[in-house]
């Protein structure tokens, strides 16, 4: 079949031409490929630490700090359930997709000024996977809520 | 935020007209190349060079594409991928590779490879991406207009009576309990109750009734309405925050913040997309290289998979439709208040509706007032002792009963009521100056073993006539009844047949007597009716309703005294009474109270959720079907191939057609009410 392809190919314009490459190479190349996928997975997609844990504030409150640059720092956040939680949002990121945070599941949406700490307080919640994102839904964090 | 929001946009314009102008020179310095000639006889030859091209496109990638790179860099850091990521991925390799061709052109030409150069292709996708940015930019602001423009209702002064005066000051200053006057054609500025003078408001900006509504001493009034007629002085009630306004802001603000069940399948998908977008990019590569042994063929399938492919199509899908259906709503006096809310009224397949307060207007009248028991106690008397009994009770026909008899009797003074009890769903009991007096329906005495054969026939003439019988009995003799009616709200009949023609079962929830509440239904059109049910027990009967498989269930009522069953419901629908948002358990709030309201909110939901569909559908058929094509699939079968100028350009557009697809939403217009046969 390969090699049907590539006559195929050859008939074509100079750029479709197909070269034959030695086997060590085109082995190099599927292996270079294979390592990039799974490292591009695991890095992406795998978990990274088991998200950073809020602080005991006053009053029973839990803060956090989150820093909004390209993504949010951290994006995973552990908080106990059946106590306030009070977030800040420090935004220094001028692209406009994270100038608003999203919660979802409590109905808020958070402006967020460029260069400046915004809060945002949430009543105690049940245990559970609270996820956010900003406004165009391509940057994201969870609040893992936990007994 | 705006402010911000503005001065981003200028910045992307001035970037996107400068990467237009770089890159039709690119397209012109490259043309040679392209048709297959050595040189155009317009263009001097150093322009065609590949070092001209270079100087071109490197502003285009690091000045008006730094953006990419940038938000690229930081989001790999937080071990996520975005669509920065795909851009900068895609047109950072073509860069690098037409950079490498034009540095060692040599290391092409000894492989047999013409040694061509890609920066037309990095410079298209650049402006193209840019332009679809500020499209989007453009389309999106325009989904958010219903808020911008609610909040606009708002005058920025208010003529406030300082020490008899009249002095303009801020909104912001104006406190409860201040005195404001509106002269004619002035908006108000903040929720009240007329002090003095009368005119003609018209609500409609916030309730949607296009009728202005007469207004007199201790009528409330709503900020943001305009004043049409005369002129008058309002006593400050709610501000800020409080007001009918902002209450209303808060909810659709809400509604926006909150997503559907279906988006929530679509986030999930979109994290993880990007990354196995990057996989396939990467795999097409390897793919190629190894049947073609070629690496630039190889290269451009690899770029033309990442510039393709868009997640915002697929994060966009639902909250644009969702911003721009419950600004929609706003404008017709139809409050979302959860993203939920829309889609559920929209697979709604049974709506109930409560007879009191939603089908009539909730404010009964005494229309007849018959003594028993021939003749034994003298009607004023009667009156005075039902009327005492009555004015404890919070019932809304008690209420009707006192105020005829007050009207009756013309004297305020009623006789004292000692042991009041009242007993739900049957009556109020109490003694007066020694006399035990109950007043309730037929069917309580029936219970307590009263002799009721007089009333019988009363009660049927009554109930035939859609009344409510109350019947007083002292020291356990019938001695009198009382017919109460509740007339109908004007748009009832119709608003039911608009029900019926959307394809929904309506069923009629009532207290009243079987045959009184039978025949209201028959006045309004509606053929099943659930009568004789205590408040009590109007949850449970939406909970058997949609146990026996007729769900999705709506029911339609006040905001209070059926909280349970709308909390029950599927949908509760709360009718307003335009001064007061009563939203507690409500899903979705009328402001008008008029019944239209509830057709064209199912109209609204479905409009919206076809609207999500359709989004969602072209983002999901665009990606599945774009990619495959990117990655070379079929050209080995029809020598099809994507060229990653296309590929880039198709990405742009993608999620500029979504968000014009949600922004057609703005043109829905609820269907007129049909002409009811009644």
């Amino acid at each position: 079949m390969t090699h049907l392809f590539a006559a195929d190919l050859v008939k074509a314009e100079p750029l479709w031409r197909a070269i034959d490459q030695p086997v060590v190479l085109k082995a190099l190349v599927a292996t270079v490929g294979v390592l990039l996928i799974a490292w591009e997975l695991w890095w992406f997609l795998g978990r990274h630490g088991g998200g950073v844990a809020a602080r005991d504030g006053e009053a029973g409150v839990q803060d956090i700090t989150i820093t909004v640059d390209g993504g949010y720092a951290p994006s995973r956040i552990k908080v106990k359930a059946g106590r306030p939680l009070r977030l800040a949002f420090h935004r220094i990121d001028p692209s406009g997709c994270v100038a608003q945070v999203i919660f979802p599941d409590f109905h808020k949406t958070l402006d967020l000024p460029l260069d400046a700490t915004t809060t945002l307080e949430l009543p105690p919640t049940e245990a559970g996977s609270y996820p956010f994102h900003c406004g165009m839904n391509m940057v994201r964090g969870v609040l893992e809520v936990v007994d | 935020m705006e402010r911000e929001l503005a001065r981003e946009r200028t910045l992307l314009r001035r970037k996107v007209s400068v990467a237009a102008v770089l890159t039709v020179l690119v397209m012109f310095s490259s043309l040679p190349h392209m048709l297959g000639l050595h040189s155009l006889a317009f263009l001097p030859l150093w322009f065609s060079s590949p070092w001209t091209q270079l100087i071109l496109t490197t502003p285009v990638l690091f000045w008006c594409g730094r953006d990419f790179f940038t938000g690229a860099v930081s989001a790999l850091r937080q071990h996520s991928a975005d669509m920065n990521t795909l851009v900068a991925a895609g047109t950072g390799i073509a860069y690098l590779t037409s950079l490498f061709t034009t540095l060692f052109p040599q290391v092409l030409i000894a492989e047999g490879l013409p040694a061509d150069v890609y920066y037309e292709t990095v410079a298209v996708i650049l402006t193209l991406v840019l332009l679809g940015r500020l499209l989007e930019a453009r389309a999106r602001g325009q989904t958010s207009e219903a808020i911008r423009l609610l909040l606009q209702l708002q005058p920025p002064t208010a003529r406030v009576l300082r020490e008899g005066q009249p002095v303009d000051v801020p909104v912001s200053l104006v406190v409860v309990g201040d005195l404001v006057q509106v002269r004619p054609g002035e908006k108000l500025p903040v929720d009240g109750v007329v002090e003095e003078g009368s005119s003609w408001v018209e609500e409609s900006m916030l309730t949607g009734e296009p009728t202005p509504v007469a207004k007199a001493p201790g009528d409330a009034v709503i900020g943001a309405s305009m004043n049409r007629s005369g002129s008058f002085t309002f006593r400050v009630s709610r501000v800020g925050g409080d007001t009918v306004l902002a209450q209303i802001v808060e909810l659709v603000r809400q509604a926006q913040s909150s997503r559907t069940q279906v988006q929530r399948l679509a986030d999930q998908v979109v994290g993880w997309f990007v990354p196995v977008v990057i996989a396939l990019a990467i795999a097409a590569f390897v793919v190629w290289f190894l049947v073609s042994g070629n690496p630039v063929l190889a290269m451009l399938f690899l770029v033309s998979v990442l510039v393709i492919a868009c997640p915002c199509a697929l994060g966009l899908a639902t909250p644009t439709s969702i911003m721009v259906a419950s600004g929609k709503g706003a404008e017709n006096g139809l409050i979302f208040r959860s993203a939920e809310a829309l889609e559920t009224a929209g697979k709604l397949r049974t709506v109930v509706l409560d007879k009191t307060g939603t089908l009539t207007r909730g404010q009964p009248e005494v229309t007849d007032f018959e003594r028993l028991n021939g003749g034994g106690l003298p009607a004023r008397t009667l009156l005075a002792l039902t009327a005492a009994i009555e004015s404890r009770s919070e019932h809304p026909l008690a209420e009707a009963i006192v105020t005829y008899a007050r009207s009756q009797l013309k004297d305020g003074a009623l006789p004292a009521v000692e042991g009041f009890e009242a007993v739900a769903g049957r009556g109020v009991q109490g003694s007066i100056a020694g006399q035990q007096v109950r007043v309730g329906t037929p069917r309580w005495f029936e219970e307590l073993g009263i002799d009721t054969a007089a009333l019988k026939p009363l009660v049927e003439r009554l109930e035939a006539a859609a009344c409510s019988v109350a019947a007083v009995v002292v020291d356990g003799r019938i001695e009198a009844c009382f017919g109460v009616a509740d007339p109908l709200k004007a748009s009832s009949a119709a608003a039911v047949a608009a029900l019926r023609r959307l394809g929904l079962q309506v069923v009629m929830l009532s207290g009243d007597a079987r045959r009184t509440a039978e025949v209201v239904a028959a006045q309004v059109g509606i053929e099943r009716v659930i009568a004789e049910v205590r408040p009590a027990d109007k949850a449970s009967v939406i909970r058997k309703l949609q146990e026996q498989g007729e769900g999705p269930v709506a029911m339609v009522g006040d905001g209070i005294n059926d909280a349970p069953a709308l909390a029950q419901a599927d949908v509760g629908i709360a009718m307003g009474t335009g001064t007061d948002v009563a939203i507690a358990a409500s899903d979705i709030t009328l402001i008008s109270g008029n019944l239209a309201g509830v057709p064209a909110a199912i109209e609204l939901s479905r409009a919206a959720m076809a609207n999500i569909r359709q989004n969602l559908f072209f983002a999901f058929a665009y990606n599945v079907a774009g990619i495959p094509i990117a990655a070379g699939l079929l050209f080995p079968l029809t020598g099809w191939l994507l060229s990653p100028m296309i590929a880039g350009g198709a990405m742009a557009f993608s999620s500029v057609s979504v968000v014009s697809n949600a922004l057609r939403l703005r043109n829905f217009r609820p269907k007129p009410l049909p002409v009811a046969a009644s």
